[in-house]
């Protein structure tokens, strides 16, 4: 089966650095897997709800605002932070 | 650069992300609200942590229903939820919640009105499709600083309503009519408060050109996160302007993604088709597909308001109201309501009500609220009525006295300006005051033929009595000055008439 995937786009969009050996490794392994969901997506099948799955609207919450885990809790559970805030490594989405 | 040369035509399609009116998160139960301390706002669900599933909120899934009944959409017997994955900090699950293949909403339309000649005179209207609208959770707000990045979790999971439009839009003019419109119609069904100082109402815009009268779409580039009306509009004219220089220099135009620099009004390129990102759509295996009953979709058509166009029809056409009254009162329904109330209390001149609300009453409550939200800024202060010093009857009482003749239209602005300081009636403060014009006929007559028996006037009626009716009116002043003012002028002029006749 050819390759449906970009192993060096992948790696980008996931944020990877992969060396030759571990992009041929994975290459490999990715077509493997997109085979087996290949075998999948070759059935005939309508795209329609699945009964099994569907809930009626007793399966919702109320709009009632429950407890929260305060700034403490939350920044504790991150690798850093500063301020009440989660530090992370830069990340820019505009100008520059 | 505003107009683009006649031979290019643009076409703009709108995505607008609008925050919904409810207390709690989308599939969460934590709390959400603008100006909290950061983080504080997040439960285990928001964050998705191990254990946790999300729950659907039901007032956000009925928001968005009753906007789509707004807009005259169909309400699908079912909706479901992806996810959409992608890796960057806004997100604590790396996915977001969103719906992919079976909307909450699908169709529907936003009749706008475009602007007029002048203020007087309404403007052209159009009807925009909507594509369809989905429910999906906001995500977090990253701020930068220095060598890092810093992340508030307390937006994310607050509900959005994405509402995507089909490309119909052909102006900046026409996306600011859109959105204004748009903005009525969420805040007058309750649906979402719109607030864009505050974020609530976000926009991404399309833009695309092509030649008159060629069918075929061109390459579209989408401004991502906008977030006034003002930066729409400059958006549109800018990437009209810049693709027409592209394609007209024969260059072709990159479908890309831009954003927007409102501060120094130029987009500029955050990336391009090649670096598209890659979301991975499946269908999210935590939420079951919901099942919309019918009963649930009646019971919410029962809330959808008058839409604001329809209003505006029955003022002019049924009320007699002119345009630039009926214009501002529909743009807010509690004033409408207001408005009708009052009418309903003295019906017989709606546009005297109508003229007071909609000049004095306004000007008076603008004076004593706060300003507009920021997405707009050329939109009028919305004002409270909660806090007006007047009822609705009060002021009908008001213009029911004016139009009975006890007071002149002169001394009607002086009594709504003292009904306004003390919330008293209308009655009470002519009467404090005196106002009351000299109704009584008998007295009334007396001095009447008192001063038509003064030879100081015999000439105006001879003048009168030749056939000159202005004559009439040298003779109303001696009576007005022998009644301090206080005579009825539509009396007197009665009691002239009988008696010269």
């Amino acid at each position: 089966m050819a390759e449906g995937f970009d192993i060096d786009h992948l790696a980008k969009l996931a944020r990877l650095s992969l060396t030759a050996e571990e992009k041929a490794l994975y290459s490999s392994q990715l077509n493997q897997i997109l085979g087996h969901f290949q075998a999948l997506a070759d059935a005939d099948l309508p795209a329609t709800i699945d009964d099994a799955r569907v809930v009626d609207e007793a399966a919702l919450r109320s709009d009632e605002p429950g407890p929260v885990l305060g700034a403490e809790a939350v920044t504790r559970i991150a690798p850093a932070s500063r301020d009440g805030q989660i530090s992370v490594p830069r990340v820019v989405d505009d100008e520059s | 650069m505003s107009t683009p040369p006649s031979d290019w035509e643009v076409v703009i399609g709108l995505e607008v992300h609008v925050q919904l009116h409810t207390r709690a998160k989308v599939f969460a139960s934590s709390p959400w609200g603008f100006g909290k301390e950061p983080n504080e706002q997040v439960d285990p669900v928001v964050l998705g942590l191990p254990g946790t599933l999300p729950v659907v909120n039901r007032e956000a899934v009925e928001k968005s229903i009753l906007f789509g009944l707004v807009v005259g959409a169909s309400v699908p017997e079912h909706c479901s939820w992806d996810r959409k994955n992608y890796f960057y900090p806004d997100n604590p699950k790396n996915y977001q919640l969103t719906q992919k293949d079976f909307p909450v909403v699908v169709g529907g339309q936003v009749e706008i009105e475009l602007p007029g000649a002048s203020r007087n005179v309404m403007g052209e209207h159009k009807f925009i499709r909507i594509h369809h609208a989905h429910l999906e959770e906001d995500v977090g707000k990253l701020s930068h600083a220095g060598s890092g990045s810093l992340v508030d979790y307390n937006r994310a999971g607050v509900p959005l309503l994405e509402i995507v439009t089909e490309p119909d839009l052909r102006s900046s003019a026409e996306a600011e009519a859109f959105l204004r419109s748009l903005v009525a119609m969420l805040t007058q069904a309750g649906v979402a408060d719109c607030d864009m100082e505050k974020g609530q109402l976000r926009c991404d815009c399309n833009v695309s050109i092509r030649r008159r009268g060629v069918e075929k779409l061109g390459t579209r580039t989408e401004t991502k996160n906008l977030n006034s009306i003002s930066s729409v509009r400059d958006t549109v004219i800018y990437e009209t302007a810049r693709q027409i220089r592209e394609l007209e220099a024969g260059r072709s135009i990159t479908q890309e993604t831009r954003g927007w620099n409102a501060e120094l009004a130029r987009g500029y390129v955050l990336r391009d088709k090649e670096d598209a990102h890659d979301y991975r759509y499946f269908p999210d295996p935590d939420i079951p597909t919901l099942k919309i009953s019918r009963e649930t979709v009646a019971r919410l058509a029962k809330q959808v308001p008058e839409n604001l166009y329809d209003r505006q029809r029955r003022y002019v056409e049924k009320l007699g109201l002119p345009y630039t009254a009926a214009s501002v009162l529909v743009n807010d329904r509690a004033l409408a309501e207001w408005f009708e109330i009052a009418v309903a209390a003295h019906p017989t001149n709606p546009s005297g009500i109508a003229n007071l609300v909609a000049n004095d009453l306004l000007r008076d409550l603008a004076a004593s609220t706060g300003t507009a939200g920021a997405f707009d800024e050329a939109a009028p202060a919305p004002v409270s009525l909660a806090s007006c010093p007047i009822k609705p009857a009060q002021l009908a009482g008001l213009v029911k006295l004016t139009d009975d003749g006890v007071i002149s239209k002169q001394q009607a602005k002086e009594v709504f300006t003292e009904m306004f300081k003390s919330g008293q009636d209308a009655a009470a403060i002519v009467d404090a005051k005196g106002l009351r014009q000299n109704s009584d006929t008998g007295e009334l007559e007396k001095i009447v033929q008192e001063v038509i028996a003064d030879p100081a006037v015999a000439k105006s009626i001879a003048e009168y009595r030749a056939g000159n009716e202005k004559a009439i009116n040298a003779l109303k002043g001696p009576i007005m000055k022998r009644t301090q003012g206080k005579a009825n002028p539509v009396l007197i002029d009665q009691l002239l008439r009988k008696f010269l006749a």
